[in-house]
């Protein structure tokens, strides 16, 4: 991507710059919010759909479910999730964010997806539900903004029922050298870029892509599940480890 | 040797770009909008809502859990151990020749096709699916502007490779049914209209590969 700044000027971009920067707002999320689902498929090409289809392939979701679709946001995987359970099952979509959870509930709204979704603010690491409550967790690119992240990991453990399980999607480590430099290119160069020509706001970009490098890898991520008493633990690269998916039971 | 390596690219691509679940994506959408055209296979699915029919294509080595729920079908990879209300398990072809749900016991008592539990799910799917007169290059063509060429190309590429494959599995098929099966429990008229059926449903495999090769050369 050749960034031409003549061109950039000349498409208005910087008076866009001037007039969103008075939100900005500490909070990367709050400044994310309305542009996530868009810069999401950007910045992916698409392939976070996939790879969230492939998160509820691994769910076992079935109808009467109760599920958590936690630091949830946007709430794509709430959406599918509210038409597998049907109306006896439930999906609370949690968030720490009330920004993410106000344009998450305006979309599903939209989809026509009322009835069995709760819409409940909630930081991962202090969950506000009783012992063995849900069938299923899911957390996608969720962990890694996480501050605690063992703490999360034991209280996704606690209010899972037995024989429910947790799904972390995630960024990992890509499999390949070549990949993974490639990779970081993309990541610290392109992708900034990209936000800040359409969510003006690299700041958070380059978080995203900094948080990315910081979170553990596939092997460490499994052993951290199964310290937090996780069982059958088992993880599956995608795209070339890019994105890994952790799975895990509670017995 | 060619092949080989053709594989191998196509199994790392195949993983890379998610190709299965990114194809599945494609065929939920088609079907999904073809359902909203035929409001009267909404109350033929309704009796199956929530069921998961397990579909094994064998000679893709592909699992695919489908689910009917909230007036549209969910199309899934199936992963190993997935739970389902009824199974069936089959070559492409025969899966394509599907045409009525009475065909099943038939396909059953012929050990073309597996099923494992409930037979009503599997009809009242199969009825639904052929049921449905779906353009498939037409309408996948309609995504191109939606997803990355790339893929696409790729897609339809293997798509290509598939119905080749397809045509080639309906042709030994025919031979060997020819030749030993059908002979001896078959009725002779019957081997007739299966033998046209057969032809009828080559030449539209021949006709969509037709198709998808304009559409790659379009692309
Ligand atoms: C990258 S978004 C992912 C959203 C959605 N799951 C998806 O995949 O599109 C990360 C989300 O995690 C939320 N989050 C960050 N820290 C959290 C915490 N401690 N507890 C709960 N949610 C948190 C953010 O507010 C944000 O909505």
């Amino acid at each position: 991507m050749n960034e031409n700044p003549e061109k950039t000027t000349h498409f208005g971009y910087k008076t866009v710059a001037e007039t969103e920067k008075a939100s900005m707002v500490a909070d990367v999320f709050h400044s994310v919010a309305t542009k996530y689902d868009v810069m999401n498929d950007l910045m992916s090409f698409g392939i976070h759909r996939l790879w969230k289809r492939q998160t509820i392939a691994s769910s076992g979701i079935r109808k009467g479910h109760h599920v958590l679709d936690l630091a949830g946001g946007t709430g794509d995987l709430t959406a599918k999730f509210s038409q597998l359970v049907g109306d006896t099952g439930q999906v609370v979509l949690g968030d720490i964010n009330s920004s993410m959870l106000k344009v998450g509930r305006e979309k599903l709204h939209n989809l026509g997806l009322v009835g069995n979704i709760d819409y409940v603010q909630m930081n991962a690491e202090a969950l506000p539900f009783p012992d063995n409550s849900f069938d299923l967790i899911t957390i996608a690119f969720g962990l890694r903004n996480v501050t605690d992240q063992n703490k999360a990991l034991r209280s996704m453990y606690r209010i899972l029922k037995p024989g429910g399980r947790l799904l972390i999607l995630e960024f990992s480590k890509p499999e390949q050298e070549l990949l993974s430099k490639a990779y970081d290119f993309y990541s610290f160069n392109i992708l900034p870029t990209m936000g800040k020509l359409v969510a003006n706001d690299s700041e958070s970009y380059q978080y995203l892509a900094e948080s990315i490098r910081m979170h553990p890898d596939q092997e460490t991520l499994k052993a951290m599940m199964n310290e937090a008493g996780f069982e059958q633990t088992t993880y599956q690269n995608l795209t070339g480890g890019i994105v890994a998916l952790h799975r895990g039971f509670k017995y | 040797m060619a092949l080989e390596e053709n594989n191998k690219e196509q199994s790392a691509a195949n993983s890379f770009f998610m190709l299965p679940s990114f194809v599945l994506s494609l065929i939920e959408q088609v079907l999904n909008q073809a359902l909203k055209l035929d409001p009267s296979l909404v109350d033929k699915l309704k009796e199956v809502e929530h069921q998961r029919l397990l579909v094994e294509v064998r000679d893709w080595q592909q699992k695919i859990a489908i689910t009917y729920a909230n007036q549209q079908l969910h199309l899934y990879t199936a992963v190993e151990h997935a739970d389902a209300d009824c199974m069936i398990s089959a070559n492409i072809n025969t899966l394509l020749a599907l045409k009525n749900p009475a065909m099943l016991t038939q396909l059953i008592r012929q050990d073309k096709l597996d099923l494992q539990g409930d037979l009503n799910i599997a009809q009242r799917y199969s009825s639904a699916f052929s049921s449905l007169d779906i353009d498939w290059p037409e309408q996948l063509a309609k995504y191109v502007g939606d997803a990355p060429a790339q893929q696409l190309y790729l897609h339809l590429q293997s798509l290509q490779q598939q119905s080749k494959k397809a045509k080639s599995q309906l042709d030994s098929t025919l031979i060997s049914l020819c030749q030993d099966e059908l002979a001896i429990t078959i009725h002779p008229l019957e081997l007739v209209q299966f033998k046209q059926q057969n032809r009828a449903l080559k030449s539209q495999v021949a006709a969509i590969e037709q198709r998808i090769n304009a559409l790659i050369k379009a692309l």
